[in-house]
């Protein structure tokens, strides 16, 4: 990238006529292209060719051994009549829009406290931030199915309050929350990109509506909100995509990798996991991948439309 | 500059080469030699099985003396879990790269016999590289299927009842030969009156079970393309064990399901669990109890459906070395020594020659010999039925199903159509 970035400068030193500066810029072109290459050829290999190798998969019968056989939309229609598809859907739909809003409603809480603090702000954002770093892992995951069994820590200090729910992770109408907890607990990374975004909200808006006699309410409503927006976009289109993608978590906290109890955390990509390996339908499997492509460009397209009603970018103000 | 830029082209060129040759290197790291030979005559062969720690010591131990023995076969270990290893071995065979030797069960012969993946081992037996005579009991017919011979086996299992001691005793309940299905819950019922205990783990979800219910009523799970039993039947079958999860006298499913991968029945949750025999020496290590081998329960009083099946030694149709392959097989299931090693924990030895060297020392192996050999001598054994292509897909959704239903988030009626059509589409497929 670098050189890329760096050869104009070169081109326009040399006094050389336009045609061989020309021929300059293609051979520089070309070194570019060279150096890009691992990632080019890593690029089409593993993830162009698969994906083009998965989209006609998708309209196929495959099932590893045999060769593909063409079938047209049937994985497609065959999906809308499988109700454990329809499960996954559900289960992930859930997933994402509990998990997603209160993970970021801790992470601007937290950031909104860690910005008016002066001392000790960069342990605390490093504190955390680290289940950010470790969440995603089996380990963790593990662990997590430790705090919410019978009679571990969770169980227990709910039911000093008098909440009797048991273990989490055998209950199929409570598993799925306990999925909620894990995801809400990594709210380091949105946290530490609204901590970002506030700092940059100008100082002096805030001495003016204090002069103006508007409280810590209105001054978060009328004049950080609307500053932070753009990040706030971000977060919520990170997230959302990021959740819609959850595998590794819900794998290993239901016993036996099954996503169960009775398929309560069978999320969408599990069941995708277990139609293309466990049972060597990869047609259906790949059809499945490109249906939640599709949703999540959806998704993405509606956030991006009702941007313009809701996110406020300082350039439109001048 | 224009030095420079020479050097600089020069540099990227060799640069760019040397990527190339990297990748170049890359791939034929990726091709892998499945069971190349060495020049001088040394054949390799890659041999993968699932299973605990401990398999693989003692397997690892007999692939040792097998070497010692033919010094020009050289043995590649890989071992996994079950379901990894059913994972591993698909993604493998899809790619032609299978193992050349691998543990096999009864459930994915089919499966794999139709894709092609098997070694049809008739021809070795033959040609004398493998021994197909000195099998206990009829076994060398487990792994036989049109014709063809597809898997060894190497121990013998049956499907079991495995009861804790201690609870039956204080309830004042024994498990007797030939009790019937009414005695049995009769059972379960008064060690939940009496010890305030669950009587079963859940055995509405062990499809093996269900198939010897159903031999028990001149039906079978499989048919050789199918289901050999109707809505009304597993509707029947799950409609009783969901009241029986409601009465207390199954465990709790929100616990089983918490506490695994250890068994309920070490966990105290439960009283008893049907489960393969040679599965038995879990409870002992897992658990605080004792546990004993009890009989299963039957329909009629006498018959209880049971029959021995084993796991395998397969090979792979596409080895380069079958006659390597089939000695190892043979050397595996016949030598005396390799019985000594292995012991019961893949279930009782297959061989007469390895059963006669090998004597149990520990409490759990005679439990089970004296198991087989009790049900052996009532004269219960009956020969096994098939199991069609997809079985193992089947039983998956047969256990899931049934976890649905004992949790209540699936009614009976719908659970057992949900069944019925996962089954119909993986015994297709």
């Amino acid at each position: 990238m670098t050189l890329v970035k760096e050869s104009p400068a070169v081109v326009k030193a040399s006094p050389a006529p336009p045609a061989a500066a020309r021929r300059r810029g293609r051979r520089e072109n070309l070194a570019g292209y060279l150096f890009m290459s691992p990632w080019i050829v890593g690029f089409l290999l593993l993830t162009a060719g698969p994906m083009v190798a998965s989209l006609y998969f998708a309209f196929t019968d495959y099932n590893l051994f045999s060769s593909p056989k063409w079938v047209g939309l049937d994985n497609f229609t065959r999906m809308f009549d499988d109700s454990r598809w329809q499960k996954s859907v559900e289960v992930t739909a859930k997933y994402v829009v509990i998990g997603t809003p209160l993970k970021l409603l801790l992470a601007l809480g937290v950031a909104l406290l860690l910005a008016q603090s002066r001392r000790g702000q960069a342990f605390y954002r490093a504190a955390f931030y680290a289940p950010s770093l470790i969440g995603a892992s089996v380990s963790i995951a593990l662990v997590w199915r430790a705090l919410f069994s019978d009679d571990a820590i969770v169980d227990r200090s709910l039911r000093l309050f008098g909440v009797e729910i048991g273990g989490w992770v055998g209950d199929p109408g409570w598993v799925l929350y306990c999925l909620v907890a894990l995801t809400v607990w990594q709210f380091g990374a949105p946290m530490v990109i609204f901590l970002a975004g506030l700092k940059q909200v100008p100082r002096e808006l805030y001495e003016a509506a204090e002069v103006d006699g508007a409280g810590p309410l209105r001054r978060f409503w009328y004049i950080t909100l609307p500053m932070i927006s753009p990040v706030v976009f971000f977060n919520v289109l990170l997230e959302t995509i990021h959740s819609f993608q959850i595998f590794g978590s819900a794998y290993v906290i239901s016993p036996n990798g099954n996503c169960g109890p009775a398929d309560a955390v069978l999320v969408y990509t599990c069941y995708l996991y277990q139609k293309g390996f466990d049972e060597a339908q990869m047609g259906f499997a790949s059809a499945m991948a490109w249906m939640l492509l599709l949703a999540v460009a959806l998704v993405t397209a509606v956030l991006f439309w009702s941007q313009k009603k809701w996110v406020h970018y300082e350039e439109d103000a001048r | 500059m224009q030095d420079n830029g020479r050097v600089e082209r020069r540099a990227v060129l060799k640069a760019g080469g040397a990527s190339v040759a990297a990748l170049g290197l890359a791939a034929a790291g990726c091709g892998g030699n499945s069971g190349g030979s060495g020049g001088d005559g040394t054949v390799e062969l890659r041999f993968a099985w699932w299973g605990a720690e401990e398999r693989s010591k003692r397997i690892n131990q007999s692939i040792a003396l097998f070497e010692k023995k033919y010094p020009k076969i050289k043995i590649k270990p890989d071992f996994t879990d079950y379901v990894k290893f059913w994972e591993k071995f698909q993604t493998q065979a899809a790619g032609g790269n299978p193992p050349d030797v691998f543990q096999n069960a009864i459930a994915f012969v089919a499966k794999y016999d139709k894709r092609g993946v098997l070694l049809d081992l008739k021809s070795q037996v033959d040609a004398g590289n493998l021994n197909m005579k000195g099998f206990r009991a009829g076994l060398e017919k487990v792994g036989e299927l049109d014709g063809k011979l597809l898997g060894v086996p190497v121990g013998s299992n049956t499907m079991s009842l495995v009861i804790d001691q201690k609870v039956f005793d204080k309830a004042g309940v024994k498990a007797e030969q030939g009790w019937t299905w009414d005695e049995f819950f009769a059972a379960l019922q008064k060690i939940r009156d009496k010890e305030k205990v669950a009587g079963d783990t859940g055995y509405h979800s062990v499809m093996y079970l269900y198939d010897l219910y159903l031999r028990q009523n001149g039906k079978a799970f499989f048919t050789k393309d199918g289901l050999g039993f109707t809505e009304a039947d597993l509707t029947e079958w799950w409609t009783d064990a969901y009241n029986r999860v409601k009465a207390g006298i199954i465990a709790d499913p929100k616990k089983v399901e918490q506490i695994k991968p250890k068994s309920a029945l070490a966990d105290g949750l439960a009283a008893c669990e049907f489960t393969w025999d040679n599965f038995a020496v879990r409870y002992a290590t897992e658990g605080d109890s004792t546990y004993s081998l009890a009989p299963l329960p039957t329909t009629d009083g006498k018959k209880t459906g049971q029959y021995l099946s084993s796991l395998m030694l397969s090979g792979s149709a596409r080895t380069k070395h079958p006659k390597e392959v089939a000695q190892f097989i043979d050397f595996m299931v016949h030598d005396p020594e390799v019985g000594k090693i292995m012991g019961y924990d893949r279930g009782i030895l297959s061989t007469t020659e390895q059963f006669e060297a090998f004597q149990p020392s520990d409490p759990e192996a005679k439990k089970i010999a004296a198991y087989e050999d009790q049900v052996a001598k009532a004269g219960l054994l009956e020969e096994i039925t098939p199991h069609p292509a997809g079985a193992d897909t089947v039983e998956a959704a047969f256990l899931r199903i049934a976890g649905d239903v004992s949790q209540g988030t699936s009614k009976v009626s719908e659970a057992v159509k949900q069944f019925f059509s996962e089954a119909k589409s993986a015994l297709e497929a």
